[in-house]
């Protein structure tokens, strides 16, 4: 079949190899096999490094994927400040560490990164790269992607392998759409978006192997001033309890709202409307160019219910609406709903918890 | 100095439908200039100075012309429309090699790339990064303010946990994410000298690119299955006509 010498194959060409081998051995296959993940790190409100949550959640989920069975390796930028760090990475499943040891990497450099990456790939042949669909994971990824002239989906929510073959669902136009992606080739890139898979149990007595690797180029970031910013305390999307306002709540209730989500434990969110008029900053927005939450109880007070809006609450386990309009887009989501002022509720909430 | 801004026509999602089987309702609903587009566009007439040029691009059918009228509408001086049948159904990939193509056939002389940081239909942000790789250029993502000295710029990033003020060479890729809302109305007199500019369309052939480096030949992922969300809950009104009560009923969830 396909041979350019004969039309019958009768010239033995083959390779030279006896029949039957290519396919028992996979030789004409690609040997691409395995995971590599970016160890994402960031520096603690203590002062000290540590690993990016999505991370794990990430080598927990590649775990589950394979039972085990396939090698994982990690990469990771710093320099001695990452010492640490290992056996909580070596804990979540990365067998190989390649460390690329530079004190100016301790600094997010993103053509750096993404280079070493890319030399990284080429020398472990992983069959799947996953990043974590932060700033910046979402910001090299696409940079290593092209440099390896592959595939790559963002903002992954889960992850399907089927012999080495990765599907790779997101959701699109607002969340309406989930599409299945698979790349047409290796390696397979994709971004996972924070808080989709739970984080597992750290394996007890990790081992693992760091390998220090030579920095291998890529252009440094010429950076007039950097300011670190506090992580927000008050993270709506690891909320379990969510009492979200939107325009259709006065001013006046913000406060009151907030006195009751600190008596039951909950956090206060918002929606769009409430950020553009200033009321909250943008760390509290839920929906779509705010965050994904996934709150065990989301209580929507005023809220109508834009499409991107729902799209940030599609994994709340129960949605309790209370708005005026019985029409509004947002009951469509909801498990109850009721229909009442949001400011009068909110006001006898106050009074009772 | 020439600005070059990536811009993309997005369907109104505010507006969009999902029919019984699934498939997204197009008929009827309204496309625009998606919003972070117009933001990097904003934020290159605001670093346009006397002489300097701001070239807009996008790739799409035909009836994006529409998106990149409003670009001149609000104050780009070229428009140039990427069209071909050839282009349907490009991933990122091929999005880059084709957008690459134009650059360094039409406009190589670019001081600055500027695109939107993500669209809003596909939301996916990829393609200014892939865009600075496939060009061998520096990206700066997530800008939320640029300076202009003279011929040099300096751009303030927004990485949620870090601030950075960098200074931005000649040629980098910028996605923006945020600039001052305070829109441009285009005057009436722009509207009249609008009406009789024209929007140059090229297609593969003159890109010079090959059928198979772009489109869905070009891409290197690909769907294989796209389905709606059913957004279906079992949705019990509950009358709140006394407040007192429906608060009754919220603490009891706790």
């Amino acid at each position: 079949m396909g041979c350019e010498s004969c039309s019958d194959g009768s010239c033995g060409s083959n390779n030279g190899l006896p029949p039957g081998m290519l396919e028992k051995y996979r030789l004409n296959t690609d040997r691409s096999d395995g995971f590599l993940v970016w160890i994402e790190t960031y520096v603690g409100p203590d002062g000290n490094v540590a690993v990016s949550e999505v991370c794990k959640e990430i080598l927990c989920k590649i775990r589950s994927l394979d039972n085990g069975r396939s090698r994982i390796w990690g990469v990771v930028f710093g320099h001695t400040e990452l010492k640490p760090l290992y056996p909580e990475i070596y804990a979540y499943g990365v067998e190989t560490l390649y460390e690329v040891h530079d004190r100016k990497l301790s600094k997010y450099h993103p053509e750096v990164y993404a280079e070493n990456i890319a030399q990284v790939i080429i020398r472990t042949e992983p069959a799947v790269v996953l990043f974590g669909a932060t700033p910046k994971g979402r910001e090299i990824a696409p940079r290593v992607a092209a440099m390896l002239d592959a595939g790559l989906t963002a903002d992954c929510t889960d992850l399907i392998l089927e012999d080495r073959v990765l599907s790779m669902v997101r959701p699109a136009f607002a969340g309406n759409l989930l599409a299945t992606i698979q790349c047409t080739g290796f390696p397979q890139i994709a971004t996972v978006r924070p808080g989709t898979f739970p984080l597992g149990e750290p394996k007890e007595d990790p081992r693992g192997t760091v390998i220090y690797w030579q920095n291998c180029g890529g252009t440094l970031k010429d950076i007039v001033s950097s300011e670190l910013k506090a992580r927000p305390t008050d993270d709506i999307s690891k909320a379990k309890i969510l009492i979200s306002l939107g325009a259709g709540v006065k001013k006046e209730s913000i406060p009151i709202a907030e006195s009751i989500a600190k008596r039951i434990g909950a956090t206060v969110s918002c929606s769009r409307k409430l950020v553009e008029k200033g009321y909250f900053p943008q760390s509290r927005q839920v929906g779509q160019s705010g965050r994904t939450v996934a709150p065990d109880i989301y209580l929507a007070f005023g809220i109508s219910g834009a499409v991107q809006h729902l799209a940030g609450i599609g994994s709340a386990k129960r949605v309790v609406v209370v708005n005026k309009d019985p029409e509004a887009p947002i009951g469509s989501v909801a498990d109850e709903f009721i229909v009442a002022d949001a400011d009068k509720v909110l006001r006898e909430l106050d009074k009772i918890v | 100095m020439r600005f070059t801004v990536c811009v993309k026509q997005v369907p109104d999602t505010t507006l969009i439908e999902v029919d019984g089987d699934g498939h997204l309702v197009r008929e009827g609903v309204p496309s625009i200039l998606d919003p972070c587009s117009e933001h990097a566009l904003e934020t290159a007439l605001r670093l346009k100075r006397d002489g300097d040029v701001v070239t807009v691009v996008c790739m799409g059918p035909d009836q994006a012309s529409e998106a990149l009228k409003t670009c001149l509408e609000l104050g780009a001086d070229e428009a140039y429309l990427l069209s071909d049948r050839a282009f349907a159904g490009a991933d990122v990939h091929a999005t880059c090699h084709t957008l690459k193509a134009f650059i360094e056939k039409t406009v190589p002389d670019t001081s600055l790339i500027l695109c939107g940081k993500q669209a809003s239909d596909g939301d996916t942000a990829q393609v200014p990064a892939e865009l600075a790789q496939t060009m061998g250029r520096q990206q700066f993502c997530y800008v939320v303010g640029m300076e202009r000295d003279g011929c040099s710029f300096t751009a303030v990033q927004d990485y949620t946990d870090e601030t950075r003020v960098c200074r931005v060479p000649e040629g980098s890729v910028v996605s923006v994410s945020d600039c001052e809302p305070n829109r441009r109305l285009p005057s009436i007199a722009r509207l009249m000298e609008v009406s009789g500019m024209e929007i140059v369309r090229l297609d593969r052939i003159a890109l010079g690119l090959g059928n198979y480096s772009v489109g869905t030949k070009g891409s290197r992922t690909r769907i294989v299955r796209s389905e709606a969300i059913g957004r279906t809950r079992a949705g019990d009104f509950i009358d709140g006509s006394d407040p007192g009560k429906a608060a009754e009923f919220i603490k009891g969830l706790f």
